[in-house]
């Protein structure tokens, strides 16, 4: 006999901050696509739409950032417990991870990591959420920052190289949150059943199965 | 040789001679002239404009024809005779372009001398675009043209920086990249880049050498792409950098508001292929510039060809956009490949 449990994993601050993440990221990889190659794609009309509604979303982004990163370090306090990988994370949870969802997962053998409010992400969500949150994203926001005020911020952009150095930071960290758009998504899928990650991300509740 | 080649021959030669001693003839009158007016001394007697910047006008079309072509009736007797001798007008030798120039929005503004000095025009091509914009600037407070364009032009300080006037306000056509070497004083860090002057990029080359071999190392009068990393490279140390501009190679006077440069995709989607003529523009002692061909494409290159200058949707690299391309299918083959195995193995998770 099976019954089912809930917990409450996703706070309300965390939630709306991820679907207007969500929703900005999605905008600008778009809009980026329009910018970048203009002459294939032409999907918000005119090229200056594109660019004003990139750096909205990207305004929207960063502010949004600037929240969640308020929020985990000083309201909820759990950004390194959450985040940052231990040292049992680095030396088996991210290969036991690894392998979990390579090899075992298609011999139907059981997820080793169980969500709780505490310890939500598995060892390799930590390493990939820590990347993507505290290098990548403050990259392509800084990148942008700088794109956006060419003149004024002229000398930043020369200690960084040029903007050449910075237009191709700025594509290639873009492309990276494309490329994780689809894996993020897929790997949401990888639940007990497709929709079970999806639910605590909208309610905040995750359902756990638990077997007698 | 037939008669009828001889008799071609001593036409040429007869041509060749009379334009060799018209120029020689012109060339005496124009010096009996600056004699008085190159000097600056003649300031004090009139007006400034009866000084004429002999080098200046050495480099102009006008030099070639004399002065007296346009200033008809000099008496020997000059000045003392009292008679001021006349001006030629623009349009008997430029008429097309005093038609084209009349029925623009520009025509009733200005006169042709309010921007050329018939005393040191210079070529369009051989003009920076700083230089062309220092003369609309004359009338056309620059900060007030940054405001006006504001409001409807991102980053309109960096368009302006990078764009002479001309090229969206007049019908001019066929657009390159120029780059100039711009400069700043070597402990000011913070101070504004500006072109350097002759002087200033003379210093850097030994003395003798042109100094298009701050570029051109090997002085063959193209400059490759690796010459122009090279020197990208050492710019940096030196307070130096390039900076490009999109110049028209045809220039016109039909000042006008072109509607189609509303629409940013008239230069930001016209592709690589249309960026792939570049020019390098180095000032020479009369203030003239004279253009280096750069290697086609150079414009495009990944990080060194031109680190400062760069166009959205128009410059873009080919190998990012391949790096960029080889991201997306790795993030890609995660929901492809195992959801292949995840599909393919689907029985095993069903037991459970």
């Amino acid at each position: 006999m099976s019954h089912k449990e809930y917990i409450y994993l996703t706070p309300m601050p965390v939630r709306i901050w991820h679907w207007l993440n969500a929703l900005g990221i999605v905008t600008l990889c778009i809009t980026g696509l329009q910018i970048r190659f203009p002459e294939y794609v032409n999907i918000f009309g005119t090229y200056k739409s594109a660019i004003t509604l990139h750096n909205t979303a990207g305004i929207v982004v960063s502010i949004s950032y600037g929240l969640w990163l308020f929020y985990y370090m000083f309201v909820a306090g759990t950004l390194a417990k959450l985040y940052v990988p231990n040292l049992e994370d680095l030396k088996s949870g991210i290969f036991r991870q690894a392998f979990f969802y390579f090899f075992n997962y298609f011999l139907g053998r059981p997820n080793p990591h169980h969500s709780t409010p505490d310890n939500k992400f598995n060892p390799m969500q930590k390493a990939a959420y820590l990347m993507i949150m505290l290098v990548l994203l403050p990259l392509v926001i800084l990148t942008g920052i700088l794109l956006m005020n060419v003149s004024p911020l002229r000398e930043l952009i020369l200690i960084v190289g040029g903007i050449k150095v910075l237009v191709s930071a700025h594509f290639l960290i873009a492309c990276c949150f494309f490329a994780f758009l689809f894996v993020h998504i897929y790997l949401a899928t990888l639940g007990h059943s497709p929709f079970a990650h999806f639910k605590p991300m909208w309610d905040g509740w995750e359902e756990v199965e638990d077997h007698h | 040789m037939n008669m009828q080649s001889c008799r071609l021959m001593s036409y040429l030669i007869m041509l060749v001679l009379s334009v060799v001693s018209v120029a020689a003839a012109t060339g005496a009158e124009n010096e009996k002239c600056l004699g008085c007016h190159g000097s600056k001394e003649i300031i004090g007697k009139g007006e400034e404009r009866l000084y004429v910047d002999a080098a200046k006008f050495a480099a102009t079309t006008h030099a070639m024809i004399g002065c007296t072509s346009c200033h008809e009736g000099v008496t020997p007797g000059h000045p003392q005779d009292g008679f001021r001798p006349p001006k030629a007008r623009c349009k008997e030798c430029h008429g097309n372009i005093q038609t084209e120039y009349a029925q623009s929005l520009h025509g009733s503004k200005a006169a042709c001398a309010d921007c050329h000095n018939p005393h040191a025009v210079k070529k369009p091509l051989s003009v920076s675009g700083d230089d062309i914009n220092a003369q609309c600037a004359k009338c056309h407070d620059t900060k007030k043209i940054v405001t006006s364009h504001t409001k409807w032009l991102p980053q309109a300080d960096l368009h302006i920086d990078a764009i002479p006037c001309i090229t969206c306000h007049t019908g001019s056509t066929n657009y390159v990249i120029t780059l100039y070497i711009q400069d700043r004083p070597a402990k000011q860090n913070h101070a504004d880049f500006k072109v350097a002057s002759y002087p200033e990029l003379a210093s850097l080359v030994p003395e003798g050498k042109d100094v298009r071999s701050l570029v051109d190392k090997n002085g063959d009068g193209l400059i490759s792409l690796q010459e122009l990393r090279t020197f990208n490279r050492e710019a940096r140390k030196k307070n130096m950098r390039l900076w490009g501009m999109m110049t028209p190679e045809v220039v016109t006077h039909s000042y006008q508001i072109l509607d189609n440069r509303w629409d940013c995709s008239f230069c930001h989607a016209s592709g690589p292929k249309a960026m792939q003529t570049s020019y390098v523009a180095f000032p020479d002692q009369n203030g003239t510039y004279n253009r280096v061909a750069v290697e086609k494409g150079a414009v495009l290159d990944l990080l060194y060809g031109t680190p400062d200058f760069y166009m959205m949707g128009s410059t873009r690299s080919t190998p990012l956009n391949i790096i960029g391309a080889l991201i997306l299918v790795g993030g890609l083959m995660m929901p492809i490949g195992h959801g292949t195995f995840r599909f393919l193995t689907r029985k095993n998770r069903k037991e459970h």
